[in-house]
């Protein structure tokens, strides 16, 4: 394949997945960057999409299948962009790749490692609601199907004892002598697609985040909620494992926020708290759901109708306000808190057994640095900064180096793979021209 | 000028002749000169105002001294290990209602010695006795002192409210550190009583230099409690007897 014709992608999330396809399929060869040992991004954590409820790794998972078998795509996980040098249709991007600690091609997904390894550590695929081992497969359907030692929590990496991995593992694919190797890739183009983080809602005390066990992020929700969560799938309350009867979700937390926070909108709370609340409500119908919104920005194609459906069908109900300061009654763990109903302009006071907060969504932190490498520019929130925002949204300040997904502006999933369709056809073209010479 | 700026400023400025740091015995006292303060040191024209009104007694503004609270001065100035080396009864298995009060807390850009939604110094003096100083829903409540002037009845209910879930969480008592909500819990404790017709409100209520004289071994006479309204007997006899053996 001509050097010409490459791209990298950056970023394995849906928005990284549906680039690579595309230019896949198209006959580019693609060389896809994700910094984690497993592809998926945050659309793997999620339970079901709005406004359709479907599963989302079930939507999810054969595209990520699709990406380890397209004889044109290169996927190097546990790895990042560390240098880029040149210009458009004629990059060289070094590309380190992290040691995995097991042989990618003798592992076989067996989990033998993970099962004798002695170590526990936080779960981020479970929001750290559940413990992995030090050697781990991110989440069950993570590709590549390889396990990988975590080298911050490994006893033998940490402090030069244990081994036991290597003893159980009949493949013979734990490799403790693997090296960080760098490789220079020549590529046309550059897709960024470094997705989303989400914001720590501590600093905003008011809302006793990590003060108070019943309050818990939208996405730790999602967690636990879903089949594959630390539950099994059963909503129980982190203090005491009981089944919530009252639920309520507070919108904007961090959002629109002219304080501590980010002023901007995440452009998709609504809708998850929306469909969120329909999962509560599937999982327990006698529940009380209530969501606590600042407005309903339910925009988009069948949005409208999907909160119409929760509130309706499902009985959730809406109120436009915000928690003033959540208190906690420490005999049962539940949570109170005064609010003003500003379409009646009156004070009521609630008291629910689970508080969700809808936190705010920022671009990935790693950003500055990457922004740096590729020498564009972010806007001071992290977001990469186009030089047109209406006529084309999808380029960067760097001629050949597009973006999709969240790392370019808040957005949904359909969003997101729709720029990311948009952000191929723009490399393509640079291609076209690299190749005319 | 509001007067308010120049009997700030003035308090300011006779402490700074003397050479010394203002220390505020109350929360709202303390809030108002950091109030006055936080102005006077944005605003150079403010200040040549108030030193035009205080130069008739040869007294000047320059800003040199600070207003400290009393939670900055034993949890800084002071300091934790000071107080523990001064103690020589411990307050051990008691448990206490930690009151911060408004004004300790509020308005937060001008300054207050205390995070406003998750307060935690008056908790460590406290637990400094050797004491609990437990978590309870209703512990920023206000005490309600500044609307007694307007409606006092709206008034004891509030403090009552808070008073009211005290009563039922097994306190062996309520520490202050602010005279306005000191008075209000402790002096109005019997009209609270009345109001809510509550005869089961009996919570003694310190101010917290007594609770640390206390531990420190001091005379209950030489700390006042005799002039305490609320039933501080409850929580000393309790002591007394834990530390008879």
């Amino acid at each position: 394949m001509d050097k010409a014709s490459s791209v990298v992608v950056i970023g394995g999330g849906i928005a990284g997945i549906q680039a690579s396809l595309d230019l896949a399929d198209r006959g580019v060869r693609v060389h896809l960057v994700e910094k984690s040992p497993s592809i998926g991004g945050k659309m793997a954590l999620l339970d079901k999409t709005f406004p359709t409820m479907d599963c989302a790794i079930c939507i999810l998972a054969p595209k990520m299948i699709e990406v380890y078998r397209h004889p044109n795509i290169d996927l190097l996980t546990l790895s990042e962009v560390t240098c880029m040098e040149g210009d458009a249709g004629n990059f060289k991007v070094t590309v380190t790749k992290k040691p995995r600690y097991i042989n990618e091609s003798k592992c076989i997904g067996c989990g033998v490692c993970a099962s004798k390894c002695p170590t526990k550590v936080p779960d981020e695929a479970q929001m750290g609601l559940s413990m992995r081992k030090a050697a781990y497969l991110p989440f069950p359907q993570a590709v590549p199907l390889i396990y990988s030692i975590d080298e911050r929590s490994c006893l033998f990496l940490t402090k030069g004892i244990c081994r036991v991995c290597e003893k159980f593992c009949e493949a013979g694919a734990i490799d403790f002598e693997q090296k960080a190797e760098e490789r220079v890739i020549d590529a046309a183009s550059i897709i960024v697609a470094t997705g989303l983080e989400t914001y720590d809602p501590s600093p905003l005390k008011e809302y006793g985040y990590r003060r108070f066990k019943n309050v818990v992020t939208a996405l730790e929700l999602e967690r636990m909620v879903t089949a594959t969560g630390p539950t099994g799938g059963q909503l129980l309350r982190p203090s005491d494992g009981r089944h919530p009867d009252s639920v309520a979700f507070v919108q904007c937390v961090g959002s629109r926020s002219l304080s501590e926070g980010y002023p901007y909108c995440s452009a998709v709370c609504c809708m998850h708290a929306t469909k969120e609340s329909i999962l509560v409500k599937e999982h327990s119908p006698e529940s009380k759901v209530t969501i606590m919104y600042t407005d309903m920005r339910a925009f988009g194609k069948g949005f409208r109708e999907f909160v119409n459906r929760a509130r309706d069908e499902y009985g959730v109900e809406y109120i436009r306000g915000k928690p003033a300061e959540v208190r906690e009654e420490p005999r049962d763990g539940g949570l109170s808190f005064w609010y003003e109903d500003t379409e009646t302009g009156e004070i009521h006071l609630k008291h629910v057994d689970l508080l969700v907060l809808c936190t705010a969504l920022t671009p990935s932190h790693d950003n500055r640095r990457l922004a740096e490498i590729l020498g564009v520019e972010l806007d001071e929130h992290n977001f990469f900064v186009q030089p047109d925002h209406m006529l084309s949204p999808l380029a960067t300040t760097k001629e050949g180096v597009f973006v999709c997904g969240y790392s370019q502006g808040p957005k949904d999933i359909p969003d997101t793979i729709a720029e990311a369709s948009g952000a191929t056809a723009m490399s393509a073209e640079v291609i076209r021209r690299a190749m005319r010479g | 000028m509001p007067t308010m700026f120049y009997l700030s400023a003035r308090n300011l400025a006779l402490a700074e002749k003397e050479g010394l740091d203002l220390f505020a015995l109350c929360n709202g006292c303390h809030a108002s000169i950091s109030e006055v303060k936080h102005a006077l040191d944005r605003d150079p024209q403010l200040v040549k105002q108030v030193n035009e009104n205080l130069s008739s007694e040869g007294l000047e503004y320059r800003g040199n001294s600070r207003v400290l609270h009393l939670l900055e001065i034993l949890n800084g100035e002071v300091g934790v290990e000071k107080i523990r080396a001064s103690l020589t009864h411990d307050l051990e298995g008691f448990r206490f209602a930690p009151h911060y009060g408004c004004h300790a807390l509020r308005p937060s850009v001008v300054g207050r010695p205390e995070d406003p939604e998750d307060p935690k110094i008056l908790d460590g003096l406290i637990r400094t006795l050797g004491a609990e100083a437990a978590y309870y829903p209703e512990r920023l409540d206000c005490c309600g002192s500044s609307l007694g002037l307007h409606d006092i009845e709206a008034a004891l209910k509030i403090a009552g409210g808070k008073l009211n879930s005290i009563k039922g969480r097994g306190f062996d008592g309520m520490v202050v550190v602010c005279p306005f909500c000191y008075k209000m819990y402790d002096a109005r404790q019997d009209i609270i009583k009345r109001v809510l017709e509550d005869e089961e409100i009996r919570i003694p209520v310190f101010y917290y230099t007594q609770l640390l004289g206390l531990a420190m071994g001091l005379d209950a006479k030489k700390l006042g409690l005799h002039l305490n309204q609320s039933p501080v007997e409850l929580a000393i006899q309790k002591m007394e007897a834990k530390w008879r053996g």
